[in-house]
């Protein structure tokens, strides 16, 4: 499929589906054993969510509460034990990889090279699904990942090598290398987890222009209390495997609620921007 | 940005042609019979020209039934080794896999040896018999591989240093069953120490030409299939897999194709060290390491430095012959480490 | 030549204009028919391996695979007609001026090919099948012998003598061995035979088994080996040999001067001691002629015969040496080489007359 189709096909869904629901988690259930004789050491209890273009949902919640589970549940990487997850009311997990990587482009937390590649090299491989296997890049996807740098605002990084730029710049490439990918659905995986505040920022900021101008539906999982009611106009709340509340930050952010599943004295007050701000209670 | 496109690739295949042209010409010209390439072309003109009947007899049969077929079977085994050792190294994650160091090699010597037991004990045809040699050596590298990518998985993913001790530990199991079949039963396995060395110096019939080549064909054409997948596969089986790559389908294609190419190799030429290890690296460092120019530039190099290897090997000592395997090993090992050394910095 | 131009296309290179030159030029040549110093005289062979040999008459040009080929090349008065042997054929000195063609489990086939031999000799204990069937695709014709014991070295090389066109040098090689074997036998035939251990290496140690003509050798010097296996050449453990104290030790070495302090040696290493051939000094030492399925063998045998049984040889030795050089008069050879197994060939080689029998 040529890039010059997909953008056509891109933009047709865009505008149908603007407000429609792109993604849509039902029910979905997941239980990890080592063995399967003995009891599950991790469970995802039944979860439903629905998210539409151009939105941005975080999952929010401590360590081991399911968070990362339920982000590779949307992304087809695992099989959920009950339930479903359909993407433009396709079930995600039926699709091949190809199919898949073509609508979903995923950002892991770390992306280990074992031969150095400059940084346009690995742009140019979101382009993989679109490509037919021993087709060299075309004209159009250079272009596509040209732009997909530009985008980040990491056209400048296009010549170096991915071992040598900072922690901040590789994760903007990583980025852009998933916008390459030219997907319907954005999964990040605690994108800000290494990165400095302005770059967290920056990466959040770029994050909502693109969500916005490309329609991306973009899941985000992180543990940042803040930058999740910055960002995101939906929250999921996890704890030890249960999804406790959906829902916009404002719903969500109430003092007791997030005392219990953080497990540590804090104050929630309204921002200027109608956002909840969080304050974490030191000492008492 | 610089991306690949068709006519790079033409252009380094040329170049590492024209190298091997010159490392074939190398080949013939030198060996334990000196041969004067000005006279051999000065006769083979006089004989286009009808002024010279024939070609003297020595040139016929050493140039073309010794060294040449002698030559061919270098660069046959040197892509499979090369290309073999590229495949693994993507496979596993693992840029110090080569079917020697991981005991791949070994397996499939093991296979042969077998296969060599079992022959006279099966009622086959003559025919089939000749295949079972290299259908051994395919198994017994298969089931290693095997082995090894089990050793080397820890929680899903694979790890490096187990992947390479589990080798190691396998290989050494391997060889220490091969002196057991060796200590035990006598008679036709003679020679089979030297052979395990790696040797190119028994011309084969000339239908295991065909079979070689185009088992390397074969093979090394599904794997050049998933060339583009191999790039992504090296940052890791999930991400390759979020990426569009059919990691499962993927891995079994390189996986068979693999231990395809060094069961051919090892069933002509023993096990052959290091070939797999350095040209891909040489290679990379040249041309880069996108796997769609790599594997065939790999190829082209393993036969280059194969050739080379045996040149040499044949002519250290004229006429007495150096284990090819032993000059790989004497070049490839301090490679070898120094890539180690490189890698745990 | 049609294999060749079938060989053109699966080798990327030889697409190049050399290749292409050479490829038209021997499609020519194969044209006409092959024109070699051979006669195209044939006769038809099958050799000790059971191969049906096509061997060119006459034999003139020879390479040898063996040590013991070339020793028996030598015996039946065809050095000159030897035109190339291995690196390990030392035996007699003259055979090492010979050109070399590499070692006996890798010789060099274009070596071989080079010297355009009417026939190449090998044997199946030390040579490769592979080079054998290598031999046969470039069209050299090859002979195996596969002697298991000391009267199949005799056949053997009576029939390799019929092969090169000597029989008559090939009855009386065989008659001279028979005759000094049927000697022997007269003297140690009806003694007891001693038990030995036939020590080919030491670390490991390693013996022969039981049909090998080394075994067989030991039998007519009026001995035999306590190892008892069916392998050829058997690993043994020191174990098993102290439980079955052999009475001597038999060594063999090419330099037999050398040899005697490394037997000393013996004692010294762990584990040794506990045998009783090596407390008491029970060794016997012998060419290494033993090692070779050639007639030099039976000089080999007379050795350790007389180190095993002196007693044998006491009464007239002087009388048997006598009779034994009035019977076979050295015969008239250039001073440039020298086959000899005669007894007294030895005996030079030998600083201490008699052999190396330590039994006091």
């Amino acid at each position: 499929m040529s890039a010059g189709s997909a953008h056509a096909r891109h933009l047709a869904e865009a505008g149908r589906l603007a407000n429609e629901i792109r993604l849509s988690v039902e029910q979905v259930s997941y239980a990890y054993s080592a063995n399967p004789a003995q009891a599950p050491l991790f469970t995802l209890e039944a979860t439903s969510l629905q998210a539409r273009p151009g939105e941005i949902v975080a999952i929010l919640g401590p360590n081991a509460s399911g968070k990362s589970t339920l982000l590779h549940l949307i992304s087809g990487a695992l099989a959920p034990l009950s339930g479903r997850v359909l993407l433009n009311g396709f079930v995600t997990q039926s699709l091949t990889p190809r199919t898949r990587a073509q609508r979903i482009a995923v950002v892991q937390q770390e992306s280990a090279l074992l031969f150095p590649a400059r940084a346009w090299e690995f742009v140019l491989q979101g382009r993989h699904s679109h490509r037919r296997s021993l087709r060299f890049e075309s004209e159009d996807d250079v272009l596509i990942a040209k732009n997909a740098l530009a985008q980040v605002g990491a056209a400048d990084l296009s010549d170096r090598w991915m071992n040598q730029i900072s922690g901040g710049e590789k994760q903007r490439v990583i980025l852009a290398r998933a916008l390459a990918q030219q997907p319907l659905l954005l999964l990040l995986d605690e994108p800000t987890l290494h990165l400095d505040i302005a770059a967290q920022i920056g990466l959040l900021d770029a994050l909502r222009r693109l969500a916005a101008e490309n329609r991306y539906t973009v899941v985000v999982v992180t543990h940042e209390l803040n930058l999740a009611a910055e960002y995101a106009d939906q929250v999921v709340l996890m704890q030890r495997g249960r999804c406790l509340r959906v829902g916009p930050p404002a719903s969500i952010y109430q003092r007791e609620l997030l005392e219990q599943v953080f497990q540590t004295p804090l104050s929630v007050e309204l921002g200027s921007s109608g956002r909840p701000r969080v304050t974490v209670l030191s000492g008492t | 940005m610089r991306p690949l496109t068709l006519r790079r690739l033409f252009l380094e295949c040329s170049i590492l042609v024209l190298i091997l042209f010159v490392v074939v010409v190398i080949a013939v010209k030198f060996g334990a019979v000196p041969v004067s390439l000005y006279a051999l072309g000065r006769d083979l003109w006089h004989v286009l020209l009808g002024q010279r009947a024939d070609l003297s007899s020595d040139y016929v049969l050493i140039i073309k039934n010794i060294r040449l077929p002698r030559i061919l079977l270098g660069i046959i085994v040197g892509a499979s080794l090369s290309v073999a050792g590229t495949s693994f190294q993507a496979l596993l994650r693992n840029p110090l896999a080569d079917p020697y160091v991981l005991g791949v090699s070994m397996g499939a010597s093991l296979g042969s040896i077998l296969a060599l037991i079992a022959e006279p004990h099966l009622s086959i045809s003559p025919a089939l018999a000749s295949l079972l040699t290299p259908l051994g050596a395919f198994l017994g590298a298969g089931a290693t591989i095997a082995a090894v990518y089990f050793l080397g998985r820890r929680e899903g993913q694979i790890d490096s240093a187990t992947l390479l001790l589990g080798g190691v530990i396998i290989s050494s199991f391997l060889s220490a069953i091969i002196m057991f079949l060796m200590n035990t039963l006598s008679g036709n396995l003679r020679g089979l120490s030297f052979w395990l060395m790696g040797d190119l110096s028994t011309p084969l019939q000339k239908s295991a030409y065909w079979f070689l080549g185009i088992g390397f064909l074969l093979a090394a054409g599904a794997i050049y299939t998933t060339a583009a997948d191999l790039n992504l596969l090296l940052s890791g089986e999930k991400e390759a897999m979020h990426l569009g790559v059919d990691v499962p389908r993927v891995r079994l294609v390189v996986y068979i194709a693999a231990s395809l190419l060094t069961g051919l190799a090892v069933s002509v030429s023993g096990a052959i060290g290091y070939v797999g290890l350095i040209v891909p690296h040489a290679i990379r460092f040249i041309f880069g390491s996108d796997h769609r120019t790599l594997l065939p530039t790999a190829a082209l190099g393993g036969a280059i430095a194969l050739v080379f290897a045996d040149t040499l090997a044949r002519t250290i000592v004229a006429p007495t012959e150096v284990s090819v395997g032993a000059v790989t090993a004497l070049v490839g090992a301090p490679l070898f480490i120094y890539l180690l050394r490189r890698r745990l910095s | 030549m049609k294999e060749f131009a079938r060989l053109r296309p699966r080798s990327a290179v030889s697409a190049a204009t050399v290749a292409l030159l050479s490829c038209a030029a021997l499609t020519c040549a194969q044209s006409a028919p092959p024109v070699s110093s051979a006669s195209p005289a044939f006769r038809e062979v099958t050799d000790e391996v059971g191969r049906t040999v096509r061997v060119p008459q006459p034999v003139r040009r020879i390479v040898s695979l063996a040590p013991s080929l070339t020793e028996t090349v030598y015996a039946l008065g065809l050095q000159d007609r030897l035109v190339g042997d291995t690196d390990y054929c030392d035996y007699p000195a003259d055979a090492r001026k010979k050109t070399k063609v590499g070692g006996a489990i890798n010789p060099s086939l274009e070596q071989i090919v080079a010297l355009h031999p009417d026939l190449v000799l090998a044997t199946k204990g030390l040579n490769r099948l592979e080079t054998v069937h290598s031999l046969d695709g470039l069209g050299i014709s090859s002979y195996a012998t596969d002697p298991h014991t000391v009267e199949e070295i005799i056949t053997s090389s009576k029939k390799l003598s019929d092969v090169l066109g000597v029989p008559e040098a090939g009855a009386s090689v065989a008659g001279e061995m028979q005759r000094r074997l049927a000697d022997l036998q007269q003297r140690v035939g009806s003694l007891a035979a001693k038990r030995v251990l036939f020590v080919v290496w030491t670390q490991p140690l390693i013996s022969v088994g039981k049909d090998t003509f080394i075994a067989d050798a030991l039998r007519h010097a009026g001995a035999v080996s306590i190892v008892d296996s069916e392998q050829g050449w058997p690993q043994v453990s020191l174990e098993e040999v102290a439980r079955l104290q052999p009475e001597f030790l038999v060594f063999a070495d090419s330099h037999s001067d050398s040899a005697f302090p490394a037997v000393e040696m013996l004692a010294t290493l762990p584990g040794w001691s506990i045998l009783d051939a090596v407390s008491n000094r029970r060794f016997a030492v012998i060419s290494d002629a033993v090692n070779r399925p050639a007639p030099r063998i039976v000089t080999a045998i007379e050795d350790l015969a007389k180190q095993l049984h002196p007693d044998a040889f006491v009464e007239k030795p002087e009388n048997g040496k006598e009779k034994m050089e009035k019977e076979n008069p050295p015969p008239d050879q250039p001073p440039s080489w020298h086959y000899s197994f005669s007894p007294d060939a030895l005996q030079d080689r030998l600083t201490t007359p008699g052999g190396r029998a330590c039994a006091h």
